[in-house]
């Protein structure tokens, strides 16, 4: 049974976006607690959208903030004990430190290791499953065949990111209150609009917190490959998008699912240029083929970088 | 006791920082630290080092905290059994698995969990004690009573770099960060079958330095402006004592790609400010090694800046 999932930071995503093309949500940012309305950091809001996301018959994820200082940790703790009576599926944890909070006081709960856990090898797979993760999100510098290696030699369950902007550096401070000289508690989701950092030929995307890659990882394409060796939980990276681009990512890719798991012609020219419509930069591989993660792999079609 | 652990980042550099008064040096060895091979070791030469300090009654800590392929974990294990049989009593490592692994395998030496682990709170530093970690190393920015109170709750060695970012803004967690090779990754294998993982910071190639750049903001009103994404650490001096007095064990000299000498000259003004604080009990008067303070850091500026000149320049080759 595939799984297709993406993140939504708060309610307004989620009620703007159409996300029926997703099987499960991580709710929340991970990256600033300060986002407006974040589920990783409201528990009325949080309550509002585990409520929706059930009532529409998908798995629903708590996601925490990756990189807490120990100030942080009493709201997260708060946060932990007033979602105790929430019918969540699993929470997500960057920090080693809260999969030991969670463990603690959500015994009851699969614990899913998130992006920014550091997750490389096999043996630490391994050891975070004796503490209760069942699910982990490789680190995305790892090739397809390390992640098939890790999937394959350990208990847990591995997520596959399949499209969309790589999350490449996580910040303590926000990168756009500072630039813009404005107080980070009135950020009014001033990162939400997305701000392109340029150097030379060299782009990426700001989101406050996080930079993003420049171009979408794209492994349409190569669909089949991913459903050969048996990846069944399979992402969109969703940081810093609209909803027109989770709505557009997440039907092209679970139509494309359905035909390469019905063994049909999965991938057709229309998706790719609507793929590369909505990537300004261009698209990538990451570096799921060994190459540095700007690299787009081409097989079949001419999907180039523009 | 505080001890002073410096860079051996050629051998001449940490045959001079034992020399100069350093407790122990720090050494990557090749392909598994995270600095380009240029400032690593060969084993041989740590051979050599070890004999030596061994000599001087000082220790090597060897630096292992690449993360490493699945299939390279067994070649770590091989690396720290032959370290060990030379006399090498501690090493870095960053990689949770690897860091049980060795534990499991090797119950009487120390491991320092590395700056890589990218630890942010008390929590953390909880969870790599039960790792097997001996020592701990603290983040740049965590302050001194964030440390004062993880060594009050948790017993766990400390250690804690001699430089920090004295300016808030751009702080890029240890650890989490893949820009560099984002832009620029290459793969070379050498005969024991290690990867050194070209352009990666955390896997073992040098960082690139991709967030030194004057990066601009496309399409802003201020889009002449450029910026860089990471501040630059400092050498530091202020409340160094009471860092001392709430007893962290390792304090870390930074340098190993930077010149001989004045990671030398780095060492022999430490370990004057340090064997001053301990013989006064703390109540050391520091500003009058402010001068010779900011003229290390004036040194330092130029030798970082060509540094990250040359590595840019390999990004973008």
């Amino acid at each position: 049974m595939l799984e297709l999932a993406t993140h939504v930071p708060n309610l307004r995503k989620l009620h703007e976006c159409d996300l029926s093309a997703y099987d499960a949500l991580y709710l929340g940012d991970f990256t600033c607690p300060l986002y407006s309305g974040n589920f990783s950091s409201s528990v009325a809001d949080l309550r509002k959208g585990v409520q929706h996301v059930k009532a529409s018959g998908k798995k629903c994820y708590l996601s925490l903030y990756a990189i807490p200082k120990d100030s942080d940790l009493p709201w997260i703790k708060d946060l932990l004990r007033e979602s105790r009576d929430l019918p969540l599926d699993g929470i997500e944890v960057h920090s080693m430190g809260l999969l030991r909070i969670v463990r603690e006081l959500r015994d009851d709960i699969p614990i899913h290791l998130g992006i920014f856990g550091n997750l490389y090898t096999h043996e630490t797979a391994r050891i975070l499953n004796r503490y209760g993760v069942q699910r982990v999100f490789p680190n995305a510098e790892l090739s397809l065949e390390e992640i098939l290696y890790i999937k394959d030699h350990t208990p847990v369950g591995v997520i596959l990111p399949l499209h969309g902007k790589i999350p490449l550096v996580i910040s303590a401070t926000c990168f756009v209150t500072e630039f813009a000289k404005i107080v980070p508690s009135h950020c009014e989701e001033a990162c939400a609009q997305g701000h392109w950092l340029t150097h030379e030929e060299w782009q990426l995307k700001n989101i406050g917190r996080a930079n993003v890659s420049g171009k979408d990882l794209c492994m349409l394409e190569h669909l089949d490959l991913v459903v050969r060796q048996g990846f069944d939980v399979l992402y969109i990276y969703a940081l810093g998008e609209d909803p027109a681009y989770l709505k557009t990512v997440g039907s092209i890719y679970r139509e494309a699912l359905r035909r390469t798991m019905a063994g049909e012609e999965f991938c057709s020219p229309d998706w790719a240029e609507q793929l590369r419509s909505l990537a300004p930069i261009g698209l990538c591989n990451g570096y799921y083929f060994g190459t540095c993660g700007q690299e787009y792999v081409g097989r079949e079609l001419a999907v180039h970088d523009r | 006791m505080a001890k002073l652990m410096a860079p051996g980042g050629t051998m001449r550099m940490a045959l001079s920082v034992l020399e100069e008064g350093a407790d122990a040096v720090y050494v990557g060895v090749r392909g598994w630290s995270r600095r380009g091979a240029d400032v690593e070791l060969k084993d041989a030469d740590l051979k050599d080092l070890v004999g030596f300090a061994t000599s001087l009654g000082k220790e090597v800590r060897v630096v292992l905290n690449t993360m490493p392929r699945s299939s390279e974990v067994s070649l770590l294990l091989k690396k720290v059994d032959k370290y060990t049989s030379w006399g090498v009593r501690g090493f870095m490592i960053t990689d949770v698995g690897c860091m049980a692994q060795v534990r499991r395998h090797f119950p009487e030496i120390d491991i320092h969990a590395s700056v890589g682990a990218g630890l942010t709170n008390a929590e953390d530093v909880k969870f790599y004690k039960e790792m097997g970690a001996t020592y701990v190393i603290l983040p740049y920015r965590m302050w001194l009573d964030e440390v004062k109170a993880i060594k009050k709750t948790i017993d766990v060695g400390l250690e804690i770099f001699l430089f920090r970012t004295e300016d808030q803004g751009g702080i890029i967690c240890p650890g989490k960060c893949t820009m560099s090779s984002y832009f620029k990754s290459e793969h070379v294998v050498d005969a024991e079958g290690k990867d050194y993982f070209y352009g990666s910071a955390n896997r073992g190639g040098d960082c690139l330095r991709i967030c030194q750049v004057g990066w601009g903001l496309l399409g802003q009103q201020c889009s002449s402006k450029k910026t860089i994404l990471k501040g630059n650490p400092l050498l530091w001096l202020n409340d160094l004592s009471h860092y001392i007095q709430a007893g962290v064990e390792y304090f870390k000299v930074p340098g190993r790609d930077r010149s001989d000498g004045l990671v030398r000259d780095i060492v022999r003004f430490y370990r004057k400010v340090v064997d001053e604080i301990l013989a006064s009990n703390g109540h050391v008067v520091l500003e009058k090694h402010l001068p010779e303070l900011h003229e290390l850091r004036r040194r330092w500026a130029p030798e970082r800046n060509r540094r990250d000149e040359g590595l840019v320049a390999r990004a973008k080759a």
